[in-house]
């Protein structure tokens, strides 16, 4: 492990479920016309890099050679393609780390997040960004303005994941908004949702920790889901939190079945429901009340175009704050320390630095 | 002094000034990366642009090299040949062209309206985006459409102008059911007026001050018409047209769901600002005087909803392509001369003089397809 650790491209690597090491990765060629090589800075950790790492696949994507992990990342612009010109060496980005085909129907049609032939980081076969360098094309740079750390880089990427599901939802001002979860994606969500002028944002968790922190953190409200039907859960969070007929919103950042179900019934006649959380593949859902309480239903995966930006901009305009998600920061060398402690669901959001000069 | 095109290898129609076409040798481009196709032109329309470059030299200030620029960007053409990540189209195929490429890269590309791209190469636009009047193309496969056997490679020309028209009713959002006016109508009103119908728009009102137009539009497909009169003011020509179609109330109270402006003409807009209904929807695809003089307090107490309406972009190529492969909108109807390649210069005044709807090149001179 040390050898890898001293070599030109120290890579943190899953060769299979399970099986977490250090490679040294051949130093990538110079960044192409239109390309930007970085240096990652620092990586948080998501419940998908926990998953390939335990089950070795997400549904059809199976890890079949090893693979560099991360995703979530901001770094330092080490070289530029000749054509580069919003970055220059030197500057400190945050990474989007999936890139379209850019030449699909879908990707010209503006929805490039469900490119079939898109290539993410971390996701089989395509590497991530816990090794010393990371190519990426220029336009999924984004120079931190002044004033924003690294580590408020690295949380980018899922505050990104909560302003694409906030868009989905269409949170306007005045709306009442249900976020079911208060992991990272939740909170953020909850602090998205304030910044597009929520009026009420309730946090429902089962964990009274958590429940706690969103409230200081974005949250007007809460309630901890029970062990009840859905409908009568669903009924009492409507209740507790003076939702009057029903939210306006409700995302679920779950995946969880009892969540899925109770959300329906919170919501109001008309109301808006967006999945962003994944769990079971198949549920039991209450698709009558779906139906006949006419519920706008939408799926959000990853983030589209604008989204990455957005997000930058909140945290830069001090609309939203992540600094506080941050808590816990390791050496490249403790990464799987810092995998181990997220599977054990310890803290909000662990970062990974990058490999030391 | 000129060799005649049968000499050349890549013959091309290089416009350099206004009134000064030459035909020169252009050296054949070749694959620039895995995913391009190269096309050998067949056809190319001629559209009011062509006729604005030849006439006046210029568009919005922008001239043409001292280099020359190659023209045309109707364009239908067969594949010669196709870079190695290419898996859609093959050489022989027939194919309509889509005639600008964006960056891909840029907010507006990603954002899904690439036909606002600022880095747009769009064929004969100044300095160097050279055009479709030439014997090889080169492009990206996703910007060529491959056309079934059963339509021609005249046909295929018409793609562009059709797609226009989607693009318009597309931003109008025409539903079912809807009455809708289309102010202009040569070959883009036309367009327009079918794609509302194959919308599902309940009636079409095609206008114009030239009778013979609309009397083809009649001809053409399921429409009403109006002509108004000159002299006569918007408000009263708008009283007319609502009075015809039976819409009976108050100017200012009632009036049509969607207008789509393709004249350009400030009387024609001021028409349509007074023809819609409050909420009604009004899309500008029309080109003439940059600045006039508008009804904006009418526009703005009826919270019409207006939207500005460049070329084309995501899906509407494709839309355009199925209307004419499914015998939907009957296109070939409109090409009304074919000229021979060194008649360019004819064909454009044809177009010029008001003469014809589509008039088309012949470039290629036969069409089969040849080996590179």
């Amino acid at each position: 492990m040390t050898q890898a650790l001293q070599g030109k491209n120290p890579s943190f690597v899953l060769r299979a479920a399970g099986e977490l090491t250090y490679e040294d990765r051949p130093v990538p060629d110079q960044p192409g016309a239109y390309d930007v090589l970085v240096k990652p800075r620092w990586t948080g950790i998501c419940g998908s890099d926990v998953h390939y790492w335990v089950h070795g696949r997400i549904g059809h994507f199976i890890v079949e050679a090893p693979m560099v992990l991360g995703h979530e990342s901001s770094g330092i612009v080490a070289a530029v393609g000749d054509k580069v010109t919003s970055v220059k060496v030197g500057d400190e980005v945050a990474m989007e780390p999936g890139v379209p085909c850019r030449r699909c129907v879908r990707c010209k049609e503006g929805k490039y997040n469900l490119c079939a032939d898109m290539a993410f980081a971390a996701t089989p076969p395509y590497d991530g960004t816990l090794a010393r360098f990371y190519t990426l094309p220029e336009d999924y740079c984004y120079k931190l303005p002044e004033g924003m750390s690294l580590e408020e880089g690295a949380l980018i990427e899922p505050t990104a994941v909560a302003v694409h599901i906030t868009r989905q939802a269409a949170v306007k001002p005045g709306d009442s908004v249900v976020v079911f979860g208060a992991g990272p994606v939740g909170l953020l969500c909850c602090a998205v949702a304030k910044a597009y002028g929520a009026k009420k944002i309730v946090t429902v968790d089962i964990n009274e920790e958590r429940v706690k922190f969103a409230l200081q953190y974005a949250a007007t409200d809460s309630f901890i889901s029970a062990r009840v039907s859905a409908e009568e859960n669903g009924k009492n969070l409507i209740e507790q939190a003076g939702l009057g007929m029903g939210a306006d919103v409700i995302i679920d950042a779950t995946g969880a079945e009892p969540c899925i179900q109770t959300a329906i019934h919170a919501l109001r006649m008309g109301g808006t429901y967006v999945q962003g959380g994944m769990g079971k593949p198949d549920i039991t859902f209450p698709i009558m009340a779906m139906c006949t309480k006419e519920i706008n239903m939408k799926g959000s995966f990853r983030y589209g175009p604008g989204d990455y930006q957005t997000a930058v901009d909140l945290v830069a305009t001090k609309r939203i704050s992540v600094k506080e998600l941050v808590t816990g920061k390791v050496k490249f060398e403790e990464a799987e320390q810092a995998f181990a402690e997220v599977k054990a669901g310890k803290g909000i959001k662990l970062l990974i630095e990058g490999p030391a000069e | 002094m000129t060799s005649p095109t049968s000499q050349m290898t890549n013959p091309s129609a290089v416009l350099y000034a206004a009134g000064d076409l030459r035909f020169e040798d252009r050296p054949a481009p070749s694959l620039q990366d895995p995913y391009d196709v190269l096309v050998k032109i067949n056809f190319v329309g001629v559209c009011g642009s062509d006729v604005h470059f030849w006439t006046h030299g210029h568009i919005n200030n922008k001239r043409p090299p001292p280099t020359g620029l190659i023209m045309g960007h109707e364009a239908s053409g067969t594949i010669l040949a196709t870079g190695s990540c290419v898996t859609r189209v093959a050489p022989g195929d027939a194919v309509a062209i889509e005639p600008g490429v964006p960056c891909r890269r840029c907010k507006s590309c990603k954002d899904g309206v690439y036909n606002l791209c600022p880095k747009m190469r769009f064929c004969a636009s100044p300095p160097d985006a050279h055009g479709a009047l030439t014997g090889v193309y080169v492009t990206a496969e996703d910007f060529v459409y491959k056309m079934p056997e059963a339509v021609g490679l005249q046909e295929a020309v018409l793609v562009e102008p059709l797609s226009v028209g989607v693009h318009a009713v597309r931003l109008a959002g025409v539903g079912p059911g809807e009455c809708v006016v289309v102010m202009g109508c040569g070959t883009i009103g036309l367009m327009c007026a079918a794609v509302a119908r194959r919308f599902g728009a309940g009636r079409v009102v095609l206008v114009d001050v030239v009778e013979g137009k609309l009397g083809f539009a009649r001809g053409w497909i399921e429409c009403e018409t109006f002509r108004p009169e000159a002299g006569r003011g918007p408000e009263e020509n708008a009283e007319r047209l609502l009075e015809q179609l039976g819409i009976e109330g108050p100017l200012g109270l009632v009036g049509v769901d969607t207008v789509i402006e393709a004249s350009g003409a400030a009387s024609s807009i001021q028409t349509a600002i007074n023809v819609l209904r409050p909420g009604g929807k009004y899309v500008q695809t029309g080109l003439g005087k940059d600045k006039i003089e508008f009804p904006i307090v009418t526009m703005s107490e009826k919270e019409l909803l207006m939207r500005g309406c460049f070329r084309y972009s995501s899906g509407d190529y494709e839309l355009a392509v199925s209307f004419i492969a499914k015998r939907l909108i009957d296109v070939k109807a409109l090409i009304t001369s074919v000229s021979p390649f060194e008649e360019t210069a004819k064909a454009w005044d044809l177009t010029k003089n008001g003469q014809g709807i589509k008039n088309l090149i012949r470039v290629a001179r036969l069409d089969t397809r040849s080996v590179l």
